[in-house]
């Protein structure tokens, strides 16, 4: 079977633009929180975000922005950035088994809230003719496609918190098994819409912000952590097949050896430690490494009560003894919690942990839950670590569990 | 301005031309303009002229082509009493 390595990184969050500007930021501790602010004629006041604040690059050209929605735009400027690091182009040859594996999980929900308001309050009997393409769940993937000419396999998932975690792990499998030499997997979400934030507060997971500082809202594993915070952003990988890679010289960042995905079967909400456990052990067994081997854990670690309680469980159980070893850190407390985007954000920033062997922190973790008690670094990230392997962990509401591992390319 | 000014103007923006490149006889498909772009077009041009094109779906080839069904609909408007 192909080995599968990593040839390009790409993000944009409230972090910032690019893969290396969000790893410096996160390994600084910044926080890309505040207060919400939608473009609409109604706010919810106290509501804070990890909310893109500044204009998007223009990558687009303006007679072709109908076709995006926000979290296509958002999407393609991720893709692009990985892309363009790999150094894959129109004479790369082999497009055709490359291919694009996207997540999101509610896609195009920007212009759907527009169409609604158009709709609904507006009373216009009619909307933009581009509502459809652009707010479809495929169109990002459909756009890198179209504009990288990636003619193989073009997949979308949609699996909630999971979404891109997904994405990664199936293309991973996809080139592993010889179905694709090349693809451009990650994901992309922007929810941040006065209907969508609003059906969220109904479910009364999200973080309450202190006034006096609403930018460290975001606080998992805390003692005194109220919820999570949403986020928007997009991010992306390049994955190649290691033949593929070696024969056009390209630079190798790492390798992906793990992949586990499982489902709790137990609650549409509430986390389970097994089910979260199965897809780590997958993940693990997959890799050919020990768990002893793994020194680093992207958590999901969202800051609700439940989750980062079972988080912990789960890999005390997977990891034993070296689970209290284990650097395990949520760099949700900045950028926030990016649902369907989350797991390609994560993953990128432990591509990173792993190549510059250092750890981003669990920013504003003054005073940990006695329930959550591994090493989560709190407050400041560390540099200088032995990181040999690390994993990423994401879950999802409908019970998905993800596990990716990295190591360095040797 | 004259429909065809209009319609000048509109795709110039949307397509990020010089407005002098488009002329009556000019092929849409060369201005790049493709069908997609032209259906964001005319949604546009409705809006511009209050008008209302319906579920009709005409061959557009040239700029004229456009100039042409956003005037008959300008007349049927014209033509109809208002409510």
């Amino acid at each position: 079977m192909e080995r599968v390595v990593i040839t390009g990184l790409g993000a944009i969050s409230a972090l910032g633009i690019g893969a290396d500007h969000n790893f410096a930021q996160a390994l600084a501790g910044v926080s890309g929180i505040d207060y919400l602010n939608l473009s609409f004629t109604r706010q919810i006041p106290g509501c804070v975000a990890a909310q893109i604040r500044y204009p998007l690059p223009d990558l687009v050209k303006k007679s072709e922005l109908s076709l995006f929605d926000r979290f296509s735009l958002m999407g393609w400027i991720a893709a692009h950035e990985a892309v363009q690091q790999s150094g894959i182009n129109q004479e790369s040859g082999q497009l055709d088994q490359s291919g694009v594996f996207w997540g999101t999980g509610m896609g195009g929900a920007t212009t759907l809230e527009n169409g609604y308001i158009d709709l609904f309050i507006e009373g216009k009997n009619r909307l933009r003719p581009l509502s459809i393409i652009a707010s479809m769940n495929n169109s990002p993937a459909g756009q890198i496609a179209l504009r990288c000419g990636f003619g193989g396999t073009v997949n979308t998932y949609s699996s909630a918190c999971v979404s891109s975690a997904q994405a990664i792990g199936e293309a991973y499998r996809h080139i592993r098994h010889g179905y694709a030499n090349r693809i451009l997997a990650g994901g992309s979400e922007a929810l941040l819409t006065f209907g969508i934030v609003t059906a969220w507060e109904a479910m009364k997971v999200l973080a309450t912000a202190d006034p006096s500082r609403p930018a460290e809202a975001s606080q998992p594993f805390a003692a005194n952590r109220s919820g999570l915070v949403l986020g928007e952003a997009a991010a992306a990988v390049m994955l190649e097949s290691l033949s593929s890679a070696q024969a056009r010289g390209a630079t190798i960042l790492a390798e992906l050896v793990g992949y586990g995905a499982s489902n709790d079967a137990t609650h549409m909400s509430n986390p389970n430690p097994a089910g979260q456990a199965r897809a780590m052990d997958m993940a693990i067994a997959g890799s050919g490494l020990t768990p002893t081997q793994i020194d680093y854990i992207n958590a999901h670690g969202a800051g609700t009560a439940a989750g980062d309680a079972t988080e912990t469980e789960s890999i005390k159980r997977v990891f034993g003894a070296h689970a209290q070893r284990l650097m395990v850190s949520s760099t949700k407390s900045m950028h926030g919690h990016t649902l369907g985007a989350a797991a390609a954000l994560e993953f990128v920033l432990t591509v990173q942990a792993l190549r510059n062997k250092a750890v981003p922190p669990t920013a504003f973790l003054r005073q940990p839950d006695p329930a959550c008690d591994l090493d989560y670094v709190p407050l400041h990230g560390r540099r200088d670590q032995q990181i040999r392997a690390a994993m990423s962990n994401s879950f999802a509401f409908g019970g998905s569990n993800v596990a990716l591992i990295v190591k360095d390319f040797v | 301005m004259t429909t065809f000014q209009t319609v000048a103007k509109l795709l110039a923006e949307r397509i990020e031309i010089d407005v002098d490149q488009i002329h009556p006889e000019t092929d849409l498909a060369t201005l790049g303009a493709d069908s997609l772009t032209v259906m964001e077009l005319i949604f546009d041009l409705e809006d511009e002229f209050k008008i209302s094109l319906g579920d009709e779906r005409p061959t557009l080839v040239v700029v004229q082509d456009i100039v042409d069904h956003i005037d008959r609909y300008i007349k049927i408007a014209a033509e109809q009493p208002p409510q």
